[in-house]
């Protein structure tokens, strides 16, 4: 893990609200692994102190990646003014990232809202792998279902679902999950979203005894396993979201 | 000539009054990382407790402005796997090692530290008598003066090690605390530890801590501590170790100018897990510009007339 002063080299709004951010930042790209995430202090602000936890997002090579966030409050709000060549105190690569199976053919991805932001760069690590991708993606409303055309291109298959049923299924992106098991026959499913979708996806995912990996989320103090704060439930008692997780066997979680 | 940052706190060697205050910083291992923990006057770690704990369920944090609120709630794997698990590997670094306690009952404080007694390694106990975040003991121990006095008392009997114990804001008079708990024998005393809070989600109405109550820390308390160091200061004989929101090096010379003679940083090591390291530099620096020697000569020099 390391604590970088890494220069932004581009900042790229994609959808209302939402943007990516590119960072150069050899450290941290070339060691990055899809499901893992970095801990951005997003600006000198004494009403807010804490670093922010984003998701890698794409790792774009050796020494660039990106993240995606969605403005929800004080820290992606000063994230949203950055400009390019401005620099940002960073740690990571954090916490322990997707695990793909030797042997792995067929898997189903799972994307809530902007739980998208994690699963692109293992979509980018599937599709080199040439396992075979379904892809279930849902979110709010049309405008709100980020990367779909690259994601309907990458994928065999892509099943949508939004809440105001402007595109797709009306409802949850979870309704098509026993169908789109019963198409796809995955052998291992991977999952980032709300946690009430999350825990859909591991109700579904043990009733067909399918391996399940979520991603989960927690506020966050340290990021680095030693603050306690991040806890979450699982079969083994508490455990941290920081550095055992985010990304847990589903069976593991006590929902 | 460097000045000269060495300190002997209570007894404890240190070559400088740089400590990581118990808790945020966890047994110190996570922070290898990215600091080099010889370099630190002293490792505080987390409390320990007789018999594993869960602690609290989440949420266990939130923010605040210029703060975070905690809950915790001392969760830690009892004294038993400490001693096996963590503290050989806390030895390897050539540092003080000061074991933060805490209980339930008096009997459970006197059995932990006398289980210490009995190992190689360690520097010194600071007695937590002031976590908010457990129902039973903690805090209510270091609420009056009559009970923080007890648990002292009867811990000191069974050890020898330098006894540091750690006083709560969470009260009317903390300065009648730190004189009784002088009396009952301690060799030094911490403060502050967090002072209790609470934060409403006004989207879901609910509490945003899963224990309704947490401890607020970080800069937000800071004038609150150099204030309460600074009366205990003028009270007792004993060295203080001053701690609460410190998250500059001029957070830190605030401390020593109030009467502490080591000070300890909690929550900025969540934003920085290297400013333990640059404050013990930043001190040098300012000591070497204004001329002084050695820190102690700053230690309670605020001026009032
Ligand atoms: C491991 C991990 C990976 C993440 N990856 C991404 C990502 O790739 N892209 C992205 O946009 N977001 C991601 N998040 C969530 C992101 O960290 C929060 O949105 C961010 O911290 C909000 O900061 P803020 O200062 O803007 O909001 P604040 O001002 O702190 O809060 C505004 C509102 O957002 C809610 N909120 C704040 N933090 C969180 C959180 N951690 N989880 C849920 N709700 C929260 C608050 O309850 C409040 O209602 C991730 C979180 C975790 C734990
Ligand atoms: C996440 C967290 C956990 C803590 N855990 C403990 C603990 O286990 N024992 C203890 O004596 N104090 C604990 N504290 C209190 C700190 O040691 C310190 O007294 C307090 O936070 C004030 O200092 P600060 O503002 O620098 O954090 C904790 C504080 C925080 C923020
Ligand atoms: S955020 Fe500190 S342990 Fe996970």
């Amino acid at each position: 893990m390391f604590q970088v002063k890494a220069h932004v080299l581009l900042k790229e709004q994609i959808a209302p609200g939402i943007y990516t951010l590119r960072f150069f930042c050899r450290e941290i790209a070339s060691r990055a692994k899809p499901g893992q995430f970095i801990h951005v202090k997003c600006g000198e602000n004494r009403n807010f102190i804490l670093r922010r936890p984003f998701s890698i997002h794409r790792i774009l090579g050796p020494d660039t990646f990106e993240i995606l966030f969605k403005v929800v409050g004080k820290g992606t709000s000063c994230l949203a003014q950055l400009h390019p060549h401005e620099i940002l105190d960073i740690i990571g690569p954090m916490g322990n990232g997707f695990t793909i199976d030797d042997g792995l053919k067929s898997t189903i991805l799972v994307a809530g809202g902007m739980g998208i932001a994690p699963l692109v760069s293992l979509i980018e690590e599937i599709d080199l792998q040439r396992i075979r991708l379904y892809i279930l993606q849902g979110a709010a409303t049309r405008e709100r279902l980020l990367y779909f055309m690259y994601l309907k291109r990458i994928a065999r298959k892509i099943f949508l679902a939004t809440e105001d049923g402007s595109i797709g299924h009306k409802g949850l992106v979870t309704d098509l999950l026993h169908v789109a098991i019963k198409e796809c026959k995955p052998d291992c499913i991977y999952a980032c979203g709300p946690e009430e979708m999350l825990k859909e996806v591991a109700e579904i995912s043990s009733e067909f005894e399918i391996p399940a990996q979520v991603s989960m989320e927690r506020r966050m103090g340290c990021g680095i396993g030693a603050c306690l704060s991040c806890v979450c439930e699982t079969r083994d008692g508490y455990k941290r979201v920081c550095v055992d997780g985010p990304v847990f066997d589903a069976t593991e979680i006590v929902w | 000539m460097k000045p000269d940052l060495s300190i002997d706190l209570a007894g404890i060697k240190m070559k400088n009054p740089v400590m990581n205050a118990s808790g945020p910083f966890g047994c110190g291992w996570e922070y290898a990382q990215f600091i080099d923990l010889s370099k630190l006057g002293a490792i505080v770690v987390k409390s320990i407790t007789l018999k594993e704990q869960r602690g609290n369920p989440p949420p266990r944090m939130c923010e605040t402005a210029s703060g975070i609120l905690n809950s915790i709630g001392l969760q830690n794997k009892g004294v038993d796997r400490f001693v096996q698990e963590d503290l050989p590997y806390l030895r390897n670094y050539n540092v003080p090692i000061i074991v933060n306690v805490a209980g339930g009952t008096i009997d459970e404080y006197v059995a932990v530290c006398d289980r210490l007694n009995h190992v190689h390694g360690i520097s010194g106990i600071e007695l937590n008598i002031s976590c908010p975040n457990v129902k039973k003991g903690g805090a209510i121990f270091g609420s009056s003066s009559r009970s923080a006095s007890k648990v002292v008392t009867e811990v000191r009997r069974v050890t020898n090690l330098p006894l540091i114990v750690k006083l709560t804001p969470n009260v009317t008079d903390i300065v009648k605390i730190a004189r009784s708990v002088e009396i009952a024998g301690a060799d030094g005393v911490s403060l502050i530890n967090t002072l209790l809070g609470m934060c409403i989600d006004v989207e879901t109405f609910r509490p945003e801590l899963a224990s309704i109550i947490g401890g607020l820390s970080g800069p937000a308390i800071k004038p609150i501590a150099i204030r309460m160091v600074w009366q205990v200061a003028q009270a007792i004989d004993i060295p203080i170790i001053g701690m609460g929101g410190i998250a500059s090096v001029k957070d830190a010379i605030e401390f020593f100018l109030a009467g502490a003679t080591a000070i300890a940083i909690g929550t900025a090591n969540l934003i920085n897990p290297q400013i333990t390291i640059e404050i013990i530099r930043g001190l040098e620096k300012f000591l070497e510009e204004k001329g002084f020697e050695a820190i102690w000569e700053i230690v309670g020099k605020v001026k009032i007339d």
